[in-house]
């Protein structure tokens, strides 16, 4: 039997794609995109928010430029998009910052079909396309969108001295040969971006990858003081690109004291195929109802430990 | 080895390799290529390992039995499960090319990890060392999942001729 077996594997590893078409394919992409699997856009963005939050209103009041008693905001929707070096999304965050200096936070996987192709394609089309379409999804108007480059982020963690966060189990990722013991720790630089990073040796992939962002993301907002967030903006505001119009020092104002951060994904269905490889599904309906509870004040604003 | 070379070396047999475990080529095209990506840009840890080849082999095989190719999976074995059932009652017993479609598609609906071992042994050659690395597991998961893949090979096998024979 076991030639039997042989000869049977033998004969459906004939079937086999053209390597030559796949060569080309390959060469194709390593043109046209950076494998930079980095989904932590969220983070920086909202740190971004949150570190102008802090030092505006001390900038202001030292030049003695600040207005009496600016008027509190209503709540506004905010796309934070962490692109890669060639403005491919990366991540994909809808954000409700509240008058009151509340941020409600929504993962939208980045790999979420819309038409015959996925969300993360459309901010490089033209960023317009990209908020009409989760406007369309989420039945959410977006009033501004930020973007920033994701590859800051090692330095950013440094900057703050570190960011807290505490895995269920220990694991190791063979791919960049970072190994994280079980519990509380602190992160930054290199080893903050493998923890953004890692996918392989996690039960489920980039679900368990968005949990860590998550709680990357609120470790790092409770890191954001006085002293560090003058270093912070500037090296945030390096990267960040917002939409014309949108007048991001009068939006900070709203930010007076921490910034306490409640965190959600949004479900999504089963895969599908689409004109770039498999994309996922998303029903609007259910999506929209979603991001409603989440903005009405559900989601958690501590993620615990995660995998 | 640099990374060009590796590919331009190693690109049709990680194809066939994938093609084996996942019964699909396309599938198996779309593993192979992000794989390399991913590969590429840790390439200069991957091309300094006494064995990339394996390195890589054991990423292909991470990705298909990741949960993300769950469903994809699931899918091809049904689909392999409903020629497999058409294949007996054609089958001429001496005729080998049947013989073997049966085989690969008895092969098709096992469980991926064991399928994934059966390809490795009987494919790549593996020791039971080597298998162990490639799919993340001890030694001993290794020897129970081929034992159990070859049970339920042989049982099929069993219940075929011994409906060939009733029959003929």
């Amino acid at each position: 039997m076991n030639d039997l077996i042989r000869q049977a594997i033998a004969a459906e590893a004939e079937e086999r794609a053209d390597a030559g078409t796949v060569l080309a394919g390959l060469r194709e992409r390593r043109k046209s995109r950076k494998p930079f699997g980095l989904i932590v856009g969220v983070a920086t963005l909202t740190v971004a928010a949150a570190a102008a939050a802090v030092i505006v209103p001390t900038t202001l009041r030292k030049t003695d430029a600040a207005p009496a008693g600016p008027p509190p905001a209503g709540p506004q929707n905010v796309l934070l998009i962490g692109t890669d070096d060639h403005d491919n999304t990366d991540a994909l965050v809808l954000a409700r910052f509240g008058g009151d200096g509340s941020v409600s936070a929504v993962s939208l996987p980045r790999d979420i079909q819309v038409g015959d192709g996925k969300l993360n394609s459309l901010f490089r089309q033209d960023p317009r396309r990209l908020t009409a379409e989760v406007e369309r999804l989420t039945s959410v108007r977006v009033d501004h969108y930020a973007a920033v480059r994701m590859a800051e982020f090692g330095r950013i963690s440094e900057l703050v001295g570190g960011v807290d966060v505490c895995l269920h189990a220990a694991t190791e990722d063979p791919l960049t040969g970072a190994s994280f013991p079980a519990g509380r720790q602190t992160l930054s630089g290199e080893h903050a971006l493998a923890f953004l990073r890692q996918r392989m040796g996690l039960h489920q992939g980039d679900l368990d990858r968005v949990r860590r962002h998550q709680a990357f993301l609120i470790g790092l907002a409770a890191r954001i003081s006085k002293d560090n967030a003058l270093a912070l903006a500037a090296e945030v505001g390096k990267s960040v690109r917002v939409d014309e119009g949108w007048d991001v020092l009068a939006f900070a104002q709203r930010f007076q004291g921490p910034v306490e951060i409640r965190t959600a994904t949004l479900p999504v269905g089963d895969p599908v195929d689409t004109t770039s490889g498999q994309g996922l599904s998303a029903d609007p309906a259910q999506a929209r109802q979603f991001v409603e509870k989440q903005f009405g004040g559900e989601g958690s604003t501590q993620t615990g430990c995660v995998a | 080895m640099g990374f060009d070379q590796f590919v331009a070396d190693r690109l049709d047999r990680l194809l066939r390799y994938a093609t084996a475990i996942t019964c699909d080529k396309h599938l198996a095209q779309d593993i192979v290529q992000n794989v390399l990506m991913r590969a590429q840009s840790k390439w200069e840890r991957i091309g300094a390992m006494d064995a990339p080849y394996l390195y890589v082999k054991r990423m292909v095989t991470n990705d298909y039995l990741s949960w993300r190719h769950r469903k994809a999976a699931r899918e091809i074995a049904v689909e392999r499960a409903e020629l497999a059932r058409h294949v007996p009652s054609m089958a001429d017993p001496a005729d080998a090319h049947v013989e073997r479609e049966a085989m690969r598609a008895r092969i098709a609906v096992l469980p991926r990890k064991q399928r994934a071992a059966l390809v490795l042994r009987f494919y790549e050659d593996c020791g039971d060392a080597e298998i162990a690395q490639v799919l993340g597991c001890t030694e001993s998961t290794v020897r129970s999942q081929l034992s159990r893949a070859l049970q339920t090979l042989r049982a099929h096998e069993l219940a075929r001729s011994t409906t060939l024979g009733v029959h003929s």
